[in-house]
């Protein structure tokens, strides 16, 4: 076989390899309703991303089980941006304008946000974002699904600071470089500062996504610890592998949660997967759903991806679930009823219908779209590491408080 | 007869009562410290806590005992129910009094939360506890260094207690600094002066920031003799300091180096030696990791016993995998492309894509559970806040290993010297006979090989799952170009280089701006000497 036959060889593989996920994508295509999915299933995100996918098409199977929405079968487009920023934006364009779909659901950091920010704007799509995030943005074509700081991160500082957290009076903050983090240590920063804290009472780092040797940081950390002036905190706002990663030298270095709690903003039950969380009990997180979470809604939650994974042989754990998956499935739905409500899919109708849409989510909270903006009050939770490789819930809170997307801290 | 019998009976029940009595208002005692354990607000069960420690220290309660339910507090094993307190377990369910076997049935409950506040005068308490009830035991020096953080809220009686056991003598000296920062507040300057000396001669930051705290106080410093002993016992300390700064530094230094470098020696190998640009190393790296999970998953369920020494039975196992996938990869693709380098480095970058997908499908994209032998976990604390950890530890002495095997090989065996040939003159090595076709295999095999028995070291240090590999392509390439395309000598100098500037600058302005500037100071110094640090001559 020389190199040419060799490499015509390999193209018909690959193409043959390609044709049926083209073919299944596209061929019921004649009167369905289109969703988007924009999450990674290579790169960085893929481990936490690739899952997303999954639980949207799982939620438009249970639509479709229940005759669709308007009578018509809902599909779902997947993609993969491949943990690469611009090309979200690129391939969100491809769904809106090519695929003509009705809504998109994706992205996880910020950054991908920001890069399918424009796209959606100009060509007045919607865009259901499921992560907890910085705020300080309000677009009418996107539906922001999960909270705001206002209702995740500063409660779980008041939590710490607290007496029951163990009075936290010095806070490390430690981020991955970009959007997201800058702009949650900004907004923390101002509220210390509200409460009186000088700038002597915390410091910031940031590593380059991806980054993993944390040894040289470990030790400034445990050096900062040792400093006068009460029980620090480590404010940790890495993402991907940085998570892991930085919790494995934390570990090995000796450093338990009473000697310095982590309040993991972007750790989730499935960045513990791979982890002896036994020497890590103790450590917080805070998002709007735990998978602990007491309801009922949750149980068949659970039951229904243990089964859907199981039965289409993914390759995701079949026990984690986590608050991301759980927004978008709330997202599907809410989008589902504003269809309904406004008898149409289109963008600008399905945003008029969506004011005052409520769902009951697996979170045991009955979510609610606000009806000035495109947030979504969600309850909150602060989870605590346990041993199990999941988290305990730590505190909840008592209703859904009403997301304020702008902080006065910022 | 009847008559007897009954009085027998009677007398009996007597004396069961008689001796029962007494035991049920102990047991009642021990109940009622417990019961504030099981729930309720953090401070109340810190207050418990305490009590509990000076029933031990009054004798009222046995250390092991309180051990137990402390532990199970901390375990949320603890249950308060109608009837008693319990400690459920995977087994069953016993009173946390009497021991006695428990309804299984009656308490299913979980405990109540440990919070924050809680669990620091839990970990106090199991410590001190551990050293009374089982002195010189396994858990001793864990016990000790739990201490030694708490050293603000340990009772001083039960630690005394703890340093006159005669089992606890190796740990005497370090209880003795545990007590010393009670010391401190004692109102006898002279005894004040002592723990001074004993908290100068344990150099910690921690000790550091206590003496500080104590020089802020006017009423202390007033006296001369109390102020000179703090001046100088935070001089000394601080001299220390500086010390296990440096060689923290070093030490993270070395660690960095040595990741830099088994991630690069395989491609000094394959770049370095034979020319070819192979974008796939990082995948190959993966691999290693990967065939070194499946030694561990097929250990657990054929010889657990071995388990733990998986790192090092699993060394063959991702030489083999790595470089089996190297040589198909040479075999099938890249031969056919040497004197083409631009397509090379199309080709093996969609071989990587491939590789990466490859497992992405058939192991899904999770991060792998490595279970971490109990050697590699933790670290040692050798002085003055200079912590060694094992797993590090593992890495530089692996590179150390592995760079000695690789300058083996190269220079001490006929293989060593077919490569080094066909490297400086591949024509006239084959004029001389040397297959340099087979040479060019070989190479490739070892070189993929020592990139799976990178990923086979990094295991223990790094996530674990398909992309991994994305992460070490540029630093590999990085220290191999910088170090001079063709000498193992100078890739390991280049990884030294890089490692020691990097963890130098992180301290000072940040990881990102290492980053960048670890990266303009190769391009400055790639300016200069752009054959890298040594060159090696020869004809290509």
């Amino acid at each position: 076989m020389d190199r040419r036959d060799f490499l015509k060889n390999s193209a018909a593989l690959g193409a043959a390899l390609a044709a049926p996920a083209i073919i299944t994508s596209r061929a019921k295509a004649a009167d369905s309703l289109k969703l988007g999915c924009l999450f990674s299933s290579s790169g960085t995100m893929a481990n936490i991303e690739g899952r997303m996918n999954a639980v949207v098409q799982m939620a438009a199977a249970e639509l479709n089980a229940k005759g669709g929405v308007l009578g018509k079968q809902v599909e779902v487009l997947v993609t993969d941006p491949s943990s690469d920023w611009p090309l979200y934006a690129q391939l969100g364009r491809q769904l809106l304008l090519q695929d003509k779909c009705s809504a998109l659901f994706g992205c996880w950091t910020s950054v991908s946000r920001k890069s399918v920010l424009p796209v959606v704007e100009q060509n007045n799509g919607l865009l259901y974002y499921p992560l907890h995030f910085e705020g300080e943005e309000n677009s009418k074509n996107v539906v922001y699904l999960n909270s705001p700081p206002a209702s995740s991160v500063l409660p779980a500082l008041d939590y710490l600071m607290g007496p029951e957290g163990g009075d936290a009076k010095r806070f490390y903050m430690l981020g991955s470089d970009y959007v997201w983090p800058r702009t949650i240590n900004k907004i923390c920063k101002g509220y210390w500062q509200s409460k009186g804290f000088s700038e002597s009472a915390w410091r910031e780092q940031y590593v380059p996504l991806g980054f993993s040797n944390f040894q040289t940081i470990v030790n400034d950390i445990r050096k900062f610890a040792s400093e006068p002036g009460g029980q620090p905190i480590i404010v940790l706002t890495t993402v991907g592998s940085s998570i892991p990663d930085f919790f494995k030298e934390i570990i090995n270095q000796g450093i338990g949660a009473t000697d310095i709690p982590v309040l993991g903003l972007d750790v989730l039950e499935a960045d513990l997967e791979g982890l002896d969380t036994a020497p890590m009990v103790g450590h917080l997180n805070c998002w709007a759903y735990l998978q602990n979470a007491v309801a009922p809604a949750n149980d068949a939650f659970k039951a229904n991806w243990k089964g859907f994974v199981e039965k289409s042989n993914l390759a995701y754990s079949p026990t984690t679930v986590i608050d991301p998956m759980v927004s978008a499935y709330d997202g599907v739905h809410m989008w589902a009823k504003a269809v309904e409500k406004a008898g149409m899919a289109d963008p600008d109708a399905v945003r008029a219908a969506s004011a005052g849409i409520s769902f009951d989510c697996p979170s045991g909270y009955t979510i609610k779209m606000t009806g000035e903006n495109n947030y979504v009050s969600r309850g909150v939770f602060i989870g605590s590491v346990n041993d199990k490789q999941a988290f305990d819930i730590l505190w909840q809170s008592k209703d859904t408080p009403t997301p304020v997307p702008f902080s006065p801290y910022a | 007869m009847m008559g007897w019998r009954r009085r027998l009976a009677a007398g009996a029940l007597f004396l069961l009562t008689l001796a029962a009595t007494p035991v049920l208002a102990d047991d009642r005692a021990l109940s009622e410290l417990l019961a504030p354990l099981c729930a309720g607000a953090s401070a109340e069960r810190v207050a418990a806590v305490d009590r509990l420690l000076d029933a031990v220290e009054t004798g009222a309660a046995e250390p092991a005992w309180a051990l137990r339910a402390l532990e199970a507090v901390g375990g949320r094993r603890l249950v308060c129910a109608e009837g008693g307190v319990f400690i459920t377990s995977g087994t069953g369910v016993i009173d946390a009094v009497t021991s006695a076997p428990g309804l299984a049935d009656a308490v299913k409950a979980q405990g109540a939360f440990v919070d924050l506040r809680l669990r620091p005068y839990l970990d106090m308490g199991s410590a001190v506890l551990r050293l009374l009830a089982s002195p010189g035991g396994p858990a001793s020096g864990a016990a000790l260094g739990e201490l030694q953080k708490r050293a603000k809220i340990v009772p001083p009686g039960l630690i005394e207690r703890a340093a006159a056991e005669p089992a606890n003598a190796a740990l005497a000296p370090g209880l003795r600094d545990v007590m010393a920062v009670a010391a401190l507040n004692d109102p006898d300057p002279a005894l004040r002066i002592a723990a001074i000396g004993r908290l100068a001669e344990a150099p910690s930051e921690r000790n550091r920031t206590l003496l500080r705290d104590l020089s802020g106080d006017a009423a202390l410093t007033s006296d001369p003799v109390v102020a000179a002993a703090l001046a100088d016992g935070i001089t000394r300390i601080e001299r220390w300091l500086t010390l296990g700064q440096v060689a923290a530094s070093v030490y993270s230094g070395l660690s960095y180096a040595s990741i830099l470098f088994v991630a690069a020696l395989g491609l000094a190998v394959i770049f370095g030696l034979m020319g070819v640009i192979n974008l796939a190393q990082g995948e190959l790296i993966m691999i290693g990791a990967y065939a070194t999970f499946l030694v561990q998953e097929a250990l657990k369920s054929v010889l657990p016993g071995l388990v733990d020494y998986y790192l090092l039975l699993a060394i063959p196992f991702a030489f083999a995998a790595s470089g089996a996938v190297g040589i198909a990869m040479e075999v099938t693709v890249i031969r056919h492309l040497y004197r083409r380098p631009l397509m090379t480095l199309l080709a093996t970058w969609a071989i990587s894509l491939l590789l990466i997908n490859l497992v992405r499908v058939t192991f899904g994209t999770q991060n792998l559970q490595f279970n971490v032998p109990p050697f590699l976990n933790g670290g040692t604390h050798v002085f003055a806040d200079f912590i060694v950890t094992w797993n590090r530890l593992f890495a530089i002495g692996f590179a150390l290993a592995v760079l000695a095997a690789a300058l083996v090989v190269l220079r001490r065996t006929s293989l060593g010297m077919y490569i080094r040939a066909v490297t400086e003159n591949r024509d006239m090595a084959g004029c001389v006979g040397v297959s340099a076709r087979r040479i060019d295999l070989t190479a490739f095999g070892i070189g993929s090989g020592l990139a799976g028995v990178a990923g086979l070291a990094l295991s223990p240090i790094y996530t674990v799952n398909p992309a991994m590999g994305v992460n070490f392509i540029v630093d590999a390439f990085m220290v191999v170009v910088l170090g001079g395309v063709g000498s193992i000598a100078g890739t390991a100098a280049a990884a030294l280089g890089v490692g020691m500037i990097n963890v130098t600058i992180e301290p000072m302005f940040g990881a990102v701006a290492a980053k960048v500037i670890v990266l303009l100071l190769i391009i400055v110094f790639i300016q200069f000497r752009p054959e890298g640090l040594f060159a090696v001559k020869g004809r290509r």
